[in-house]
């Protein structure tokens, strides 16, 4: 399949809030831990061998959950049949779980689904939909139907 | 570099929001004839393929740091995407008709993660303002509610993201009483708040999530779930500006874009789409 890698390159030079050394293992059967440097960048996570420039590996973080191990390891699962694992070894359980909350929130569907949310609580505080002033309140993806069945609840908690 | 292709192929086939498909032509690297492909958009990736039906992908651009354009082109209806780093390249593509131009120019101009990422901090600034509004009076209920964390992506049982909501995933979290989310004891790690099938029916916990405003940016994160509203909460002082001005380029862009092929067209058709922004 083909890709724009040497975008997708320049796009693991970007700037990070999240870049550490850890130890990570692959998905494929009998692959060991190695330390490499993982960088989270947009949606993307990058690993590097610690001294090059380049990236080993992109991995794309969407349709996937992030399960911790223990205190020092994640893994980050995709949900496909086969359910492919990458795992991680963190040095501190801090670190450990900056990387597991940065990774959830980095997905693109994740923050959709969260947009969403805002939109419907705004709505149901203030009557006003918010997307309104930027003229995208019809754009699909921001739809509130759109894989969320939203019940019909009282609303007189609020 | 290496990419995880089944990684983009389940995300492609999976049952996630398409935010645009349909054919566009696409002009190849080496051989400069255009071709007709199927394009998928989600998010910031365009998949395309041969035809719909298609099972396998031909491949995918990540739509990251590139802008779009409109081409000098013999081809009617051309833009490009353009990544302007040397050695980085332009893709061009052509589009049936002109609502399908200015459909896709549209959203690729929005389709960058950057784009939701600030949309999202405003929305979050938004709605906390509205809930100051409405929890003036603290005598009566105001539930807090987190925000919805999908069993798909949610964490498992020990320390991170763990509101699980109940399987049918169709549900918010259950409110959370007390006086609003800026003040109240901290949520610990081991208080997890319920997964509930309906907001009324479980027992309420009496504290509330405690935000923390954001940090440097290495800080230390202890309790994510809780933190969602700090991490944005540090953005939410630039960002409505951040978000209104990145937005009205947009408009201003896609606005240029259309007039400037309008100027090309002899026989000034109208624009099918009302750009009204």
């Amino acid at each position: 399949m083909r890709f724009n890698e040497k975008e997708l390159i320049s796009l693991s030079r970007q700037p990070s809030e999240m870049a550490s050394e850890l130890t990570m293992r692959g998905p494929k059967k009998g692959d060991v831990f190695k330390k490499r440097l993982v960088k989270l960048v947009v949606n993307f996570l990058f690993y590097f061998r610690t001294d090059e420039e380049e990236p080993i590996g992109a991995l794309l973080l969407e349709q996937c959950r992030v399960e911790r191990e223990d205190s020092l390891t994640f893994t980050i699962i995709f949900l496909d049949e086969a359910e492919r694992k990458y795992q991680f070894e963190c040095d501190t359980e801090e670190q450990c779980g900056e990387w597991t909350d940065s990774i959830i929130k980095a997905s693109y569907e994740f923050m959709r689904k969260n947009l969403i949310f805002y939109r419907t609580e705004i709505h149901k505080l203030t009557g006003k939909d918010p997307l309104e002033q930027y003229g995208i309140s019809d754009e699909t993806r921001f739809q509130v139907s759109n894989g969320l069945q939203l019940k019909a609840r009282e609303t007189s908690s609020l | 570099m290496k990419i995880d292709e089944k990684v983009l192929c389940f995300f492609e086939s999976s049952n996630t929001h398409v935010d645009k498909e349909g054919y566009l032509y696409k002009k190849g690297e080496i051989k400069t004839s255009y071709q007709k492909r199927w394009f998928i958009l989600k998010g910031n990736l365009l998949f395309y393929k041969e035809k719909p039906s298609d099972r396998d992908l031909l491949g995918v651009i990540v739509l990251e740091g590139c802008t779009v354009q409109l081409c000098e082109s013999d081809e009617h209806f051309a833009f490009s995407l353009v990544w302007s780093e040397p050695g980085l390249r332009t893709y061009k593509f052509a589009a049936e008709d002109q609502e399908s131009l200015e459909s896709w120019i549209k959203i690729l101009l929005s389709a960058n993660h950057q784009y939701l990422a600030l949309l999202l901090t405003d929305m979050e600034r938004e709605y906390r303002e509205a809930l100051g509004g409405a929890t003036s009076d603290t005598t009566k209920t105001n539930p807090f509610i987190m925000p919805y964390f999908p069993i798909s992506e949610a964490g498992n049982a020990s320390n991170t993201s763990n509101l699980h909501p109940s399987s049918s995933q169709t549900n918010f979290l259950p409110s959370v009483q007390g006086a609003g989310p800026l003040s109240g004891p901290g949520l610990s790690a081991g208080q997890m708040l319920q997964p509930s099938a309906a907001i009324s029916t479980k027992p309420i916990p009496k504290k509330s999530p405690k935000i923390r405003p954001k940090k440097a940016t290495n800080a230390v994160i202890t309790q994510p779930s809780a933190m969602f509203f700090g991490d944005w909460a540090g953005m939410a002082a630039d960002s409505q500006d951040d978000f209104k001005k990145m937005h009205e380029e947009f408009g201003k862009e896609v606005k240029k874009l259309i007039s400037r092929w309008a100027k090309r067209r002899p026989d000034g058709q109208q624009d099918l789409i009302d750009f009204d922004c």
